[in-house]
């Protein structure tokens, strides 16, 4: 039998925890070791609800595992991964990296010093459609790469999501970095400037809840990314993701969560769609663990989740400057 | 009677009564075509004269009419000539509907109004001063669809408007028409395609506050261009056009208030659909109408009925000119790469 990760899971903040505590304990090459939660309420509930260990402290947790996943506010990412790291404990990070650029810097350069590898949870790239547009991409089908138009609208997620200091920000933070991240790699090309029109226009909250932006790429195509959180709460499914692709020698159209039945249900009242595509989260996890056990690099590191969210920052300064700002501008 | 001020009933307006409003048609391109089978089907309406380039073009649509073959000059000169549809190439129309102003004619212009503000300015000043209707063809404010959501805003049904996404693709037009592909004459995508959607966003919102836009302009006519629309308080606005749909046509929307949510995919909006065993590339076996009455038809019903009653038309020479001015605004930002503010012209 191949050797399988011990791997932990800190912090149940983040709205993926339960799917990503679902996916350790059933994942093969998953040693699920258990779950530490700074608010021990909530962690000692979540823990009972997936048969995980309850464990009161993080270092106990961290001496339990090879690797942990961090479902923390977005805040207490830098924290977590540099106390992971101290112990000589892999990350991977829910997304966003980080709230600023300094912390994800630093949590690059933990990582790095501790010898330990720092993975990211984009699991967009995981979509076997997102996969077979790559290829294609990157076999020419398509012609040079001109345009793409990407969305990532979704409910808004409530909790800590709206609030500024532990969340670094709204809709932008939570939803831009998913596409910024899929653009990236498809067309292999990095950001190089954004413009963004930001506001809170819908449930009266201090951060963003609407936002689109508008970036170009090293390489000459431009992108526009809506990020908001413009999904109503009788809309069918919490938002989705879509991109639409247009090359010199072809347009495509993916819509990663399309495959789901429709199910219109006199108990609630309402309608909603009940996805039945591969369950991206497992494909997700299920890589970044082969990679950790082969010595190999995880798909998606550190540096490439710093990518990312520069993208966010960027937005949200150009909307307090009302123009578009270099990348480049971020990192002096 | 002077029928100088633009309030004032015009003077055509007394010898219409009751009697046909006789049509010329320049242009037998999609425009010129689609305009002029939709008078055909109007009552008190004739078309009495067709120009064209190439001649061929014209004559078949003539003769589908039952009018003359004439030159553009011919019939914006002309004494039966009551109203003239001006569906030529984009750069070509202030020429000609001046002309037609100057001579006295009432004139319905394809959109955009011209291919440059002055231009559209020369026009406007023409029709004002000749005491005619100059109305411009914005006909997505006879589509049913957008007239419905403009319902919902207005009474407040979606709230506030908070997040909007207007899209709108075509195949590329190629060379079939080539003035199409020359930017100088027809403004590209942005102009033919995207303006659409920049006059539905200042019906549906009013005017905007900035604009910031990207766009390609590739071989062959492959096209796209994205635009953000920001009003001073919201909503946010995306606006995109393409012609890189080799689908085909096709045009959606989706509406954000603080109160829910429109969405609209024409894909997903024909009550109709047809399929045969020759395929996609097989012979129409049926007409695959899905309106009683095209909006193309409903809009000169309606145009032809304000002029009889004396009143101005739905979208006038003004209001095409500032849907010109956001249009050419989203290409100068996208030349440019950077914020453009947006002051609507009076």
């Amino acid at each position: 039998m191949s050797r399988r990760l011990r791997v932990g899971l800190v912090s149940f903040a983040h709205v993926h925890a339960p799917a990503l505590a679902s996916t350790l304990r059933g994942l093969e090459h998953v040693e699920f070791t258990g779950i530490h939660d700074d608010d021990p309420a909530r962690g000692r509930v979540a823990a009972k609800e997936h048969a995980a260990r309850w464990h009161e402290t993080l270092d106990g947790l961290l001496a339990a595992s090879e690797a942990v996943v961090i479902a923390s506010t977005n805040f207490d990412r830098r924290r977590y991964t540099e106390a992971a790291a101290a112990k000589g404990v892999h990350v991977l990070s829910e997304k966003p990296l980080a709230t600023t650029v300094v912390d994800g810097r630093a949590m690059i350069d933990a990582c790095r010093r501790a010898g330990v590898q720092l993975g990211v949870a984009f699991p967009v790239r995981s979509s076997p459609a997102v996969i077979a547009l790559r290829e294609a991409i990157a076999g020419g089908v398509l012609g040079r790469i001109r345009a793409v138009r990407a969305t990532n609208p979704g409910q808004y997620p409530g909790s800590w999501f709206g609030d500024k200091r532990l969340a670094g920000g709204g809709a932008v933070m939570d939803h831009t970095v998913h596409a910024a991240d899929v653009i990236r790699w498809l067309v292999s090309d990095e950001f190089v400037r954004v413009q963004a029109e930001l506001g809170a226009f819908i449930y009266g909250l201090e951060v963003e809840d609407c936002g689109i932006l508008s970036c170009d790429l090293a390489g000459g195509a431009f992108a526009s990314i809506d990020c908001s959180w413009s999904r109503p709460q009788t809309f069918p499914t919490w938002g989705g993701v879509t991109l639409h692709v247009v090359g010199d020698k072809g347009t495509v159209d993916v819509d990663v969560f399309r495959q789901a039945l429709t199910h219109y249900d006199d108990t609630t009242g309402r309608a909603r769609l009940v996805g039945w595509g591969d369950d991206l989260t497992v494909r997700m996890i299920g890589d970044f663990v082969d990679a950790i056990l082969a010595g190999s690099p995880v798909p998606i590191d550190g540096e490439e989740g710093l990518r990312a969210l520069e993208v966010a920052i960027a937005a949200y300064r150009s909307a307090d400057t009302k123009r578009p700002v270099a990348i480049t501008d971020l990192r002096v | 009677m002077s029928g100088r001020g633009r309030s004032e009933r015009s003077a055509l307006f007394y010898t219409l009564a009751g009697v046909a409003l006789r049509v010329g048609i320049l242009g037998a391109g999609f425009a010129g075509a689609m305009h002029a089978r939709s008078a055909l089907g109007l009552d008190d309406v004739r078309v009495v004269a067709v120009a064209a380039v190439p001649l061929d073009q014209a004559a078949a649509l003539a003769k589908e009419c039952g009018a003359r073959v004439a030159t553009a000059e011919q019939i914006c000169t002309a004494d039966d000539v009551d109203l003239v549809v001006v569906a030529t190439p984009t750069h070509l129309h202030a020429e000609y509907a001046t002309m037609a102003a100057r001579a006295g004619k009432h004139v319905f212009c394809e959109k955009p109004i011209a291919r440059t503000r002055e231009q559209a300015e020369e026009m406007v000043r023409a029709c004002d001063a000749a005491g005619v209707t100059l109305a411009v063809g914005h006909v997505v404010r006879y589509f049913p669809e957008y007239q419905r959501a403009k319902q919902l805003l207005d009474d407040g049904t979606l709230g506030r408007p908070a997040i909007a996404t207007l899209v709108r693709g075509n195949f590329s037009v190629g060379s079939a028409r080539e003035w199409y592909l020359d930017d100088a004459k027809s403004g590209g995508v942005v102009l033919d395609l995207m303006l659409h959607d920049l006059d539905t966003v200042r019906w549906w919102f009013g005017e905007p506050s900035r604009v910031y836009a990207r766009r390609f302009t590739g071989g062959g006519g492959l096209e796209y261009a994205l635009a953000t629309i920001r009003y001073d308080d919201r909503p946010i606005v995306q606006v995109e056009a393409s012609w890189a749909e080799h689908a085909g046509f096709r045009t959606g929307f989706e509406l954000r208030g603080d109160r829910g949510m429109l969405v609209h995919d024409s894909r997903d909006a024909s009550p109709l659909t047809v399929q045969s065993p020759a395929g996609p590339a097989g012979p129409a076996m049926m007409a695959t109408p899905t309106l009683a009455e095209s909006p193309y038809r409903r809009q000169l019903r309606d145009l032809f009925a304000r002029i009889r009653r004396g009143e101005r038309p739905r979208v006038d020479g003004h209001e095409g000119l500032r849907s010109l001015a956001l249009g050419l605004a989203v290409i100068e930002s996208a030349d440019r790469g950077s914020v453009i503010a947006w002051k609507a012209p009076a």
